[in-house]
């Protein structure tokens, strides 16, 4: 196919992300621009660019729905199928909900590198999605990585917020050096940087291939937060602003799955899908537990929250597992990660809206009582943890349900898989315990409480279209 | 008619979730939930009247064990998942309908509904409103497990019966335990029905062929299951191997379903090394909202392994669990009913006896014949309706009298409270199996059963009639005959016997009692030819896997 013609179809089909990080840099560069003028209102231009920046999300969406159905696109940089549209509709999601999360909550002093910042990441992830090269997705990786670095130095500006950023920044680092030398391990070994030449090539298979893989793994363990990579994960969480703590649950876990599925996805053939399955399936058995006993022993509402976010990566690890057997599509993947963007963006946007109101939120105990002083929160925080815990009525009941569905199919070939679930289902009870927890904290009756009135749309337009979407995904799962 | 079934549901869970949201304090209130739970109540026994008067065949209809006799399956109750499995697209058609053993639970569950939101009215002193309209939404979600026809249904009602339960146990219990015992109930029915869903979906999935996409509709999955079974048994097409071989292969695939189906229905059931939730449940909820869970709500394990393990899987259940369900049955009859011996508190002694009265049902179950099914199935609604009216007896003592302790010298009730005392006496005597009442009719039927599968087990469940006598004479005596009366006047709160209000709903009880023990036929005929079905089934490969058992065959060759 002509060259050409090849990259004007990418451009066209990756404008959305195109015109998200050009315009985050734009908006990042201008501020630095104004900042020297006087005449800077910061509350006015707070709004300013928060609307800015949902306008270009929503421009974003726009092209996106006006682009039409993939072409062909030969076997470039780019590729454009399934997986790459459910990134982007679950990082405009995303990035729809922490957009509205910032609104009240962005820091004051650096809107514009704040909004920039934000915009880049969103922007990033469907390119990751897309991504057809070993260049591309590192790039598209990248783009996320370092935006975040910036957002957690400025999101907080005191000890603990600089010991998250500095523990992030350097494992992070760490963690890409080893997603590179994975890499270049592939590119050695194979000769070529273009994904589908290497997933033909995994069939050669080899000890390199297996030793590059785990490398790659390792490497993409850290932005999901899989054990033995997680331990940035409560530190960070506690040490940032709930908001930072919402885009850094899900995110760079959309990125990282994403990439996951570009990198080891379904068509790498019989050999290597027997290398990377036992990986998968003892990296999530360890994941799940590890996330789900350490939530449970948390008084921390941060630390427990950043654990839940552990323990949900090793759910998906095995959502993972079923879709290199191709017992189930990569939907079940995306349909999980949809349903977890509703319930836990939602959960943080009504910590937000306590907090913006007042109230403290850092250990489980501060809850109590909440339902009494601030009802609508405390409600939508109980549809969000009902999902979470996955009991009917909520989006969390299918996605877990999906995920059981598809490991299990693979039962008759291999009983481990039977296992595994079994596994994963005893880890929903597990986490059921602590997410009762918080919500029977929320309607403890105490003698003193003081009413938070404070209000702040932002927040409750964000945990709305959270909490709606969390029930309607019930009655609809087809469109999760 | 077959309107009934979706009004069956959704008019309870409308009314009740109107009523908890919305609900303000008042009588006002309880008249509207009263009023929709006499209009379940009709809807009910319309229902069971409907079911009654339609024809049913005694042999499989189209291969299918459970066959629906009225059914409500509407084109858009199809319910499209984003995944394919096994190279189809997951299309999942949702079907409701009645046959007699739903009907009968229906019925059962419209009663009990109307009863305990009768006396509720009474008996709750804070915060009503909420309180029946959680009634009514639980009433709902328990309708929807009866009358649905398909896995997913049953299991998404299944599981959606916790939230309210656990809003109604912790909401008004005693304040002390109640968080704890809440979240026990909670993570004790999670730790059994969140793996239990995983052996529905290999049942669904096992369903599937290349031909043939996976189906959760449960006339299609009994087919499809008696149709490998007797393949299985008759050793079709395979002079390679004999039949141990091919029912053992058959059994060994179903293994992790059966075991995964029976954890989730045995603790709801409260099998006895998984029953430690019961008496705590039972003695911290307000002896009102026991009333319910104990009829009723403790009744979907016995309905989920007649509804679906038996007809679903009934080769494995037979290799792996029918001896050791059957043994644990049978402990668990003679350990309740010693543990209800031993007790001083009247919760307590009530709630063993409850343990002890499923054991009879689990027993029945087990042994996979016709009268051990039928006894089961009998025993259901009959265990049903005199645990409600013990547990709405001991709310109305204990609203006059406080706690009760059966150690006390002070607790001779009946010559305060005459009509409290005569009912209680003939609960009682139902409940340990007297002759002309309903209790008499399961327990013999589920015996009879038994007998025919193991004499051993049989034999302990008689002595557990025994104990059953024993202890429910000690509760007659202490409670009732402990003193002439005159010590109460220190503990008295209130010497009013039953209001006519309250003493209706129990007369009523007592006269369904009555007439099932005079007239046990009527409820036979209306679940017969459905539980012969099943036995098509389920003696079949009760007899392949255990030739050596039936003891009467021997007998009478």
């Amino acid at each position: 196919m002509d060259t050409l013609q090849t990259i004007k179809s990418s451009v066209a089909h990756l404008s959305p992300a195109i015109l998200l990080i050009l315009s985050g840099s734009i908006v990042m560069a201008a501020s630095l621009v104004l900042k020297s003028g006087n005449a800077r209102d910061v509350h006015n231009q707070r709004n300013g660019v928060g609307s800015l920046s949902l306008v270009l999300l929503l421009v974003a969406g726009v092209l996106a729905y006006l682009r039409g159905a993939p072409t062909e696109l030969g076997h470039g940089l780019f590729r454009f199928d399934s997986t790459a549209i459910a990134a982007e509709r679950l990082a405009f999601l995303g990035g729809l909900i922490v957009l509205l999360m910032s609104w009240s909550t962005a820091p004051r002093a650096h809107l514009g590198e704040y909004y920039g910042c934000l915009l880049i990441i969103i922007g990033a992830i469907p390119i990751v999605g897309a991504a057809n090269d070993l260049v591309s997705l590192f790039l598209g990786l990248e783009l996320i990585s370092i935006p975040t670095y910036v957002l957690l130095g400025i999101v907080k500006n005191d000890n603990s917020g600089a010991e998250a950023t500095i523990k992030y920044f350097l494992l992070s680092a760490f963690a890409s050096s080893f997603f590179l030398l994975g890499l270049s391990y592939l590119f050695g070994f194979i000769g070529s940087t273009n994904l589908e030449v290497i997933q033909h090539g995994y069939q050669l298979g080899g000890k390199l291939t297996s030793f590059a893989l785990v490398l790659v793994m390792c490497g993409l363990a850290f932005r999901i937060t899989a054990v033995p990579f997680h331990f940035y994960a409560p530190d960070v969480f506690e040490g940032t602003s709930l908001t930072m703590a919402g885009i850094m649950s899900y995110l760079p876990k959309v990125a990282g799955f994403v990439a996951l599925i570009r990198i080891v996805g379904s068509g790498i053939g019989s050999s290597a899908v027997d290398i990377v399955i036992p990986v998968l399936f003892v990296c999530s058995a360890i994941t799940m537990l590890v996330g789900n006993f350490f939530a449970s022993a948390q008084n921390s509402l941060r630390r427990l929250l950043a654990y839940s976010s552990v323990a949900h990566t090793g759910y998906l690890l095995l959502a993972m597992t079923a879709l290199l057997r191709d017992n189930a599509e990569a939907n079940v993947l995306f349909s999980y990660l949809a349903a977890y963007a509703a319930m836990t963006l939602g959960f943080f946007a009504c910590l937000g809206e306590i907090e913006a109101a007042g109230g403290k939120t850092m250990l489980v105990g501060d809850l109590s009582g909440m339902f009494y002083r601030r009802p609508a929160a405390s409600v939508g925080m109980t549809v969000c943890l009902i999902s979470m815990i996955g009991l009917p009525l909520t989006a969390g009941f299918w996605a877990k349900f999906l995920v059981f569905m598809g490991t299990i199919a693979s039962g008759a070939k291999d009983p481990w898989s039977i296992a595994m679930a079994i596994l994963m289902a005893f880890n929903a009870v597990i986490a059921a315990g602590y997410y009762w927890r918080v919500l029977s904290k929320l309607y403890e009756k105490s003698d003193a409480y003081v009413p938070l009135r404070v209000f702040r749309p932002s927040l409750f337009i964000a945990y709305t279209i959270c909490v709606v979407l969390t029930v309607v995904w019930f009655f609809v799962p087809v469109v999760m | 008619m077959t309107i009934l079934i979706p009004l069956l549901i959704l008019l309870p869970l409308f009314v009740g979730l109107g009523i908890f949201i919305a609900g303000r304090k008042g009588q006002s209130v309880v008249g509207l939930a009263v009023g929709a739970a006499a209009l379940v109540f009709v809807m009910s026994a319309m229902l069971v009247y409907q079911v009654a008067q339609t024809p049913s065949s005694r042999e499989l209809v189209e291969g299918a064990t459970i066959v629906p006799r009225i059914e409500f399956s509407p084109s858009w109750l199809e319910f499209d998942l984003p995944v394919s499995i096994a190279g189809h697209p997951v299309s999942w058609h949702l079907q409701f309908g009645a046959d007699g053993i739903g009907a009968l639970l229906v019925l059962l569950t419209g009663i009990v509904g109307l009863v305990t939101i009768v006396l509720a009215a009474n008996q709750i002193a804070t915060r009503i409103e909420n309180y029946v309209g959680l009634i009514l939404i639980t009433q709902s979600m328990l309708m929807g497990v009866f009358l649905s026809m398909d896995l997913l249904s049953f299991y998404l009602f299944f599981e959606a019966v916790l939230l309210p339960l656990v809003l109604l146990i912790n909401g008004w219990g005693d304040a002390k335990d109640a968080l704890k015992v809440s979240r026990k109930f909670l993570l004790y029915t999670l730790v059994g029905s969140v793996p239990m869903v995983l052996g529905l979906i290999g049942i669904a999935l096992h369903s599937a062929t290349p031909t043939r996409p996976s189906s959760v509709s449960l006339p299609a999955l009994s087919a499809i299951a008696a149709e490998k079974q007797m393949a299985a048994i008759n050793n079709v097409g395979g002079a390679a191997t004999d039949v141990v071989t091919t029912v053992a292969s058959l059994a060994s695939s179903d293994q992790w379903i059966v075991w995964l189906l029976l954890l989730g229905f045995g603790i709801k059931l409260a099998i006895l090394p998984l029953h430690t939730w019961l008496p705590a449940t039972y003695t911290t909820s307000h002896p009102n909202t026991t009333a319910f869970i104990a009829s009723v709500v403790a009744k979907l394990g016995v309905f989920g392994i007649i509804r679906i393990v038996i007809p679903l899987t009934p080769l494995a259940l037979a290799t792996y669990a029918q001896w050791l369900f059957g043994a644990l049955g049978a402990l668990a009859i003679v350990y309740g009913a010693l543990v209800a011996l031993s007790q001083s508190d009247l919760r307590k002694v009530l709630a063993y006896s409850s343990l002890s009265h499923v054991g009879f049902i689990t027993l029945g179950l087990m042994a996979m014949n016709s009268e051990g099914l039928s006894g089961a199935t009998i025993q259901m609604f009959n265990h049903g309706i005199i645990t409600c009216s013990m547990f709405l007896l001991l709310s109305l003592v204990e609203q006059r009298r406080g706690h009760i302790n059966l150690n006390h010298k002070d607790v001779g009730l009946a010559s305060v409270y005459p009509k409290i005392g005569v009912l209680m006496v003939f609960f009682t005597l139902a409940g340990a199996g007297l002759p002309g009442l309903n209790g008499f009719v399961g327990e013999l039927l589920a015996m009879t059963g038994m007998l025919r599968y193991s004499g051993l087990f049989a034999g302990v469940a008689v002595l557990g009639t025994v104990l059953g006598a024993w202890y429910g004479l000690r509760i007659l005596q202490r409670l009732l005959f402990g003193s002439d009366g005159t010590h109460h006047s220190k503990h008295i709160h209130d010497t009013a016997d039953l209001a006519p209000a309250e003493l209706l709903p129990l007369v009523a009880m007592a006269c369904i009692c009555l007439f099932i023990g005079l007239q046990p036929q009527s409820t036979v005929q209306l679940i017969e030819s459905d539980i012969s079905r099943i036995v098509l089934v389920s003696e079949a490969s009760s007899k392949a896997v255990h030739p050596e058992v039936d003891q009467l065959a021997k007998v009478q060759p």
